[in-house]
């Protein structure tokens, strides 16, 4: 019998990304959803086109979480996404990194230029 | 120019700033154009009053949207899911088509720093002059221009915050309670809010929003096709480049067209070099074509070094305006638009919503007759008042009673308590009752809504 050595069993960057945005979603919308609890009656809600489909209160809370849970996974993995797709910030002397662009007087090497404002 | 952080010890580079040139050309005065129509529609139309009420007022204590002849109402908020539809759908349209069009041209960001770089270079000059200003020690010349630009900044950020909050609040009365210092907490918190932000984005952020707070630059590789209108450098033609004197032969010395002054680096507000090829950080403002068409004027050569083109078209390829995505994105566009301009013209100006006593499912009368009671919120959306009239629909055994008789001035909201009742014979359990709802007045507005009325069930 072989043991797999625990490196391998490791996450992928992705894995970790998609962990990450799952769980801090759920404690946000957990966090959202007990002052929703705290503070509304979804039987106070329920409007006309709801009241015929007689929405009990574990499913109107229900729908309340899930509702919260989707908007909390939105925004966590818009903030994951717009994380690793940033500009590279790479290292100063390194590659990774476009280099900052060379700016000159433009008329340092072109003397016809002269006189003129660019404007 | 290259910099580095303040500090040996750091490994990473901090970004210099961007000091952009001022240019003019084509496509300069077509910015200009757009923020000028984009911030004066901005700034003017809260003070155009339309059809009694403020042109575009949002009234969040009302809960009424006016947009000029239409009112729109909490009820009425599949419009809105369907006009962010809409308005995300063009953005692909024209995105993609002509590329950043929007992030060049037509953002909010793109707009107000135009206008903060306008008047920074109204107090301290074109670029070389901030450079060398901010390069200076601070002396008499250094605070007095720092100082008022700062003024003109915070002045304009504290307008375009009263002018927000002027979508919300009607303006004129805002005016009023601002000279008299009464004006409200929420009033007073949103205006700073907003004074702050747009001084923040437009005035200190500028291109570091575009660069790394905004989403739509990374999705825009969804889409971008090779056909899709982009700013580019012709490598073919400008490479390799080099100053050189007007009456030279480029060929002969080996030689481009580019003659490395680098003044489409100077005048891009987000301070890339286009020369090296497609990036992100791009907002195609197209400053850089006007400035090189300009070089290349003064040099003789034709202009189009920089150009906007296509990946098509600098491969060698025929450039397709019309293709697949482009037909798909037109027609749901259209198909929305039509869609959503019928349902607007189609909409009853009457909202009724019966909800039912939650109390007491139904109650048995001494003369065999069963009553359900119900709570009717009455919403008259027109812009005349009326009295309305109801009754049941194809249902000879109900009976209806009200009070007080329905009677709504234009735009009001109205809570009725109505009273159903039905012999005990009519029928068990829930019965399905249609309830109309119409005005006594010419053109008669009529709803339908349909409800519950409870019955024994033994």
């Amino acid at each position: 019998m072989t043991t797999e050595h625990p490196v391998n069993r490791r996450w992928s960057m992705r894995q970790r990304d998609w962990a990450v945005v799952l769980w801090i979603a759920f404690l946000s919308a957990a966090a959202g959803f007990f002052v929703l609890f705290g503070l509304i009656d979804p039987l106070d809600m329920v409007s006309a086109w709801a009241d015929e489909f007689d929405i009990g209160v574990r499913l109107a809370y229900g729908l309340a979480f899930t509702f919260l849970y989707l908007v909390c996974l939105l925004a966590a993995w818009l903030t994951m996404f717009m994380i690793r797709t940033g500009p590279v910030s790479g290292h100063v002397k390194g590659e990774g990194r476009r280099s900052i662009p060379e700016i000159k007087d433009p008329t340092q090497a072109n003397p016809d230029l002269k006189g003129e404002d660019w404007k | 120019m290259s910099q580095t952080s303040g500090s040996d010890d750091s490994l990473y580079r901090r970004d210099p700033k961007v000091y952009p040139r001022d240019v003019t050309g084509t496509f300069a005065s077509l910015r200009k154009l757009a923020m000028v129509v984009l911030l004066g529609l901005y700034y003017i139309v809260p003070w155009i009053n339309w059809a009694g009420h403020q042109s575009i007022l949002f009234d969040l204590p009302a809960r009424k949207f006016y947009i000029f002849n239409l009112t729109f109402w909490p009820q009425d908020f599949i419009f809105l899911t369907l006009m962010l539809i809409i308005a995300g759908l063009s953005l692909f349209f024209v995105t993609a088509v002509w590329g950043r069009l929007w992030c060049g041209y037509a953002c909010p960001q793109t707009v107000w720093t135009e206008a903060f770089l306008w008047l920074e270079r109204l107090v301290e000059g074109d670029r070389s002059k901030r450079i060398k200003l901010d390069a200076s020690p601070w002396n008499r010349n250094k605070i007095l221009r720092k100082s008022a630009k700062q003024f003109l900044w915070i002045s304009f950020a504290l307008w375009t915050g009263f002018t927000f909050v002027g979508f919300f609040t009607p303006i004129r009365e805002l005016g009023g309670s601002i000279a008299n210092f009464q004006t409200g907490p929420w009033e007073t918190f949103w205006l700073l809010f907003y004074s702050f932000a747009t001084y923040g984005n437009a005035g200190i952020l500028r291109e570091q929003v575009c660069k790394y707070m905004c989403p739509y630059a990374r999705f825009q590789s969804a889409m971008f096709d090779k056909d899709t209108l982009v700013i580019a450098y012709d490598e073919k033609r400008g490479e390799p480049r080099g100053g050189r004197r007007k009456s030279i032969v480029p060929s002969e010395q080996g030689l481009g067209d580019c003659i490395s002054c680098t003044l489409c680096v100077q005048v891009c507000p987000t301070g890339i070099d286009i020369r090296e090829g497609l990036q992100i950080e791009c907002i195609a403002c197209a400053a850089c074509i006007d400035v090189c068409d300009q070089v290349m004027d003064k040099m003789g050569y034709d202009k189009g070094l920089i150009s906007y083109t296509t990946e098509h078209r600098i491969g060698g390829r025929e450039t397709h305006m019309l293709r697949p995505r482009i037909f798909v994105y037109s027609f749901l566009l259209l198909a929305l638009v039509a869609g959503v301009i019928y349902k607007v013209n189609d909409r009853v100006l009457l909202r009724a919503d019966l909800l039912r006593d939650r109390n007491a499912l139904y109650r048995e009368l001494p003369d065999n007759m069963i009553e359900n009671v119900y709570t009717l919120k009455l919403i008259n959306m027109d812009l005349k008042p009326h009295q309305y009239r109801i009754e049941v629909v194809d249902n000879d055994d109900m009976v209806l009673f009200i009070s007080p008789q329905p009677s709504l001035k234009p735009e009001e909201v109205g809570n009725f308590i109505l009273r159903m009742q039905a012999p005990a014979s009519a029928g068990r359990g829930s019965l399905k009752v249609d309830v109309r709802f119409s005005t006594m007045e010419e053109p008669i507005i009529e709803r339908t809504v349909s409800t519950r009325f409870l019955m024994p069930f033994k």
